[in-house]
């Protein structure tokens, strides 16, 4: 069976509790250490004024003899800091006078007890010493301040225990109900955002501690996965609507088909069909393209490539298909240049990059490729003379499915500077889109890589 | 006519791929187990082996690595599920002698296993290429149509010698973009059609018949005279 406490479970208890219980460790040497300390000096400061009296009365003995002894303890009777007392004992045991009542110890410093006739035995401090004519004087001295001190200092720890039993306890208290406030706006939001309101953000209080730091990345991941949600909807409602067109127009050459006779005009039919069946295809390769270099496991088969080789390959096609729809291009790429990478992934990306440029851009614009080092990067630039993209629109073309043209007729998938984006991201590398002013300018930046 | 061995588990595509190949007027042997496609492989003479990549029993790689082991050298087509790279560098490193991502159209498997079965016929190591009255000389990188030469970019002697190896037969845009390009994605550019459009007007300049026949979704071949 457990215990259970009539206390919610809090961080806060465990750690006033454990506060506590170090204190209170701290606590006991700290008694200890003091209670020695002052019981030594105590006890050295009755030692040296019993040496005092002993050495004061051995010489009234000496000069005035017993009598003397008697005159000095009755002016003694007074009492000084530390009430003392001193007897004269003959040898054997006898006692010839003084203001204790004890028998005779042994010679040297003793522990004797004293008869007191109020309080019974006390114990004492005593040193007995050998009078020339070999009486023995005992100088002896009360124990009961030590012992009083002793009482004292015990009252003063365990009052000051006591104090921090109460202190932690509220602490523990106040730390409870704080921590619990300052939580609050947390836990509110992450039960909001579970109940389905995405929207709920936490509030972040001015004083910038771990509390509003944590509350505040909360809300920094929640704008991020609200993001991404929003990035989900727009996608699969520009991926219906992509799928749609030319599913419509497969359907609607099969049926045209159904009813046609004439075969050649049948065959037509037919290749229309296939096209458009080729579209939703190569619309879902390159999702699925994405989402693999996306996935991010590609790294592990990463190995040092030669980029400048590569884009030299490239350039030899981005040539052809710049003649082809009337521009002008040229490459300028510096030799010697490595990534670590996947060649597939980098020259689809750089062929990407050409292809935005030699393709929507109108004829005569001069398309130009250069790659070349600069410091641990290597920048690879697609730039073109044509009209260029809006500065407000440069982030959302690499989102997916993003056309321009708001029509959404234009042939190709919108999925181009989206999968040029992932494979940078995937090579630990950077896509840029700066204002060439005329035109675009496309820069992948890839960490460098020290030739094999 | 071709004798091909055809291990795939998935009924649907196995029929679909058997039907077509008979009606290719090839024999098609079928297995739907390693075990059954490792044994067939073992004791029949074949020309092709189609092999899945993921089958019961005993996969795909295994089949492949134990009939390489026991020196069978048939040509090898494995099928691997899309967005599996990796699978794609194991099955070559198996031993497979093409891939082919799955789902695939008919025609592009037809292709390369029309392509597979030619390169199996072990030809004497030529330097000269020829159909149609196309010649081409790959020591000294020059090609001649009916004597004439024709000043060819490397990049579409390229494209040509590829179509000459396999004269007759189509090549697919998918196998040109792996051999000539070494691209085992899909651009999805023009960057074939482009190219095969200047090879194409650069043979037939001065010349009355289009030398390079297209099929509209199949791929490309070069005419045997």
């Amino acid at each position: 069976m457990t215990l259970r406490l009539p206390l919610p479970r809090s961080a806060s208890y465990r750690i006033a509790i454990i506060g506590l219980l170090f204190y209170i460790c701290a606590l006991v040497p700290l008694g200890i250490g003091v209670s020695y300390a002052t019981h030594a000096a105590l006890l050295n400061q009755i030692d040296t004024s019993i040496t005092q009296l002993s050495t004061t009365l051995s010489n009234e003995y000496r000069t005035e003899g017993a009598a003397g002894v008697m005159r000095v303890l009755t002016r003694l009777r007074s009492g000084g800091p530390v009430p003392q007392g001193a007897a004269l004992f003959t040898a054997d045991g006898r006692m010839l006078g003084g203001n204790i009542d004890t028998t005779l110890p042994p010679l040297g410093w003793q522990q004797i007890s004293l008869n007191d006739p109020q309080e019974g035995p006390d114990p004492a401090r005593a040193l007995v010493s050998r009078l020339p004519d070999g009486n023995r004087l005992v100088v002896a001295a009360d124990l009961e301040a030590l012992e009083a001190i002793n009482h004292t200092l015990f009252g003063m720890f365990g009052l000051a225990a006591l104090a921090l039993l109460v202190l932690g306890t509220g602490t523990a208290l106040l730390l409870a109900r704080y921590l619990h406030r300052r939580l609050a706006p947390i836990t509110t939001t992450a039960d909001a955002v579970i109940a389905g309101n995405l929207q709920h953000r936490a509030e972040i209080g001015h004083t910038h501690d771990e509390f509003d730091r944590v509350a505040n990345s909360l809300n920094a991941m929640l704008n991020r996965v609200a993001a991404l949600v929003e990035n989900l909807r727009q996608v699969s409602a520009d991926l219906a609507h992509d799928l749609r067109t030319p599913l419509v127009g497969l359907r609607n050459q099969l049926e045209r088909m159904r009813g046609e006779e004439d075969m050649p005009l049948k065959q037509a039919r037919i290749e229309h069909a296939l096209d458009r069946t080729d579209e939703v295809l190569a619309l879902f390769d390159a999702i699925l393209r994405i989402a693999e270099v996306d996935a991010g496991h590609l790294t592990k088969s990463f190995t040092t490539i030669d980029v400048s080789t590569l884009l030299n390959d490239l350039s030899d096609s981005a040539q052809a298909i710049a003649e082809d729809c009337a521009h002008t291009f040229t490459a300028h790429i510096t030799t010697g240049l490595y990534v670590s990478g996947d060649r597939q992934l980098l020259a689809q990306a750089v062929l990407n990059l050409l292809e935005n440029a030699l393709r929507h851009t109108p004829a005569g614009t001069h398309v130009a490729l250069s790659a070349m080092r600069k410091g641990n990067i290597i920048q690879i630039d697609v730039r073109d003379d044509g009209p260029g993209i809006p500065i407000a629109d440069h982030h959302r073309v690499r989102q997916r499915f993003v056309r321009l043209e708001a029509s959404r007729s234009t042939p190709g998938h919108g999925l181009g500077l989206s999968l040029v984006d992932a494979i940078a991201q995937a090579h630990a590398g950077q896509l840029h889109l700066v204002d060439a002013q005329p035109g675009l300018l496309a820069s992948l930046q890839l960490p460098c890589e020290i030739a094999p | 006519m071709l004798k091909i061995l055809l291990a795939e588990d998935d009924l649907d595509t196995r029929q679909f791929v058997a039907r077509g190949l008979r009606e290719h007027g090839h024999n098609v042997l079928a297995a739907s187990n390693g075990e059954d496609a490792l044994h067939l492989a073992l004791t029949e003479t074949l020309d092709v082996i189609i092999l899945d990549r993921m089958l019961p029993q005993l996969d795909g790689l295994s089949v492949l690595k134990r009939l390489r082991v026991a020196d069978i050298t048939t040509p090898v087509l494995m099928l691997t599920a899309l967005g599996r790279i990796e699978d794609r560098v194991d099955g070559l490193h198996a031993g497979a002698d093409d891939y082919l991502v799955k789902p695939f159209a008919f025609s592009e498997l037809a292709a390369r296993v029309q392509a597979l079965a030619r390169r199996h016929i072990p030809t004497s190591v030529s330097t000269r290429l020829h159909a149609a009255g196309l010649e081409m000389d790959l020591l000294r990188r020059e090609v001649r149509r009916e004597g004439k030469l024709i000043p060819l970019q490397p990049r579409e002697f390229r494209l040509l010698e590829e179509l000459l190896r396999h004269a007759g037969e189509f090549i697919t845009r998918t196998m040109l973009l792996e051999r000539v390009w070494d691209f085992h994605f899909d651009p999805q550019t023009k960057i074939v059609e482009t190219h095969m459009s200047r090879l194409r007007s650069k043979l037939n300049d001065g010349f009355a018949e289009d030398i390079i026949e297209t099929a509209r979704g199949t791929g490309y071949r070069v005419r045997t005279a």
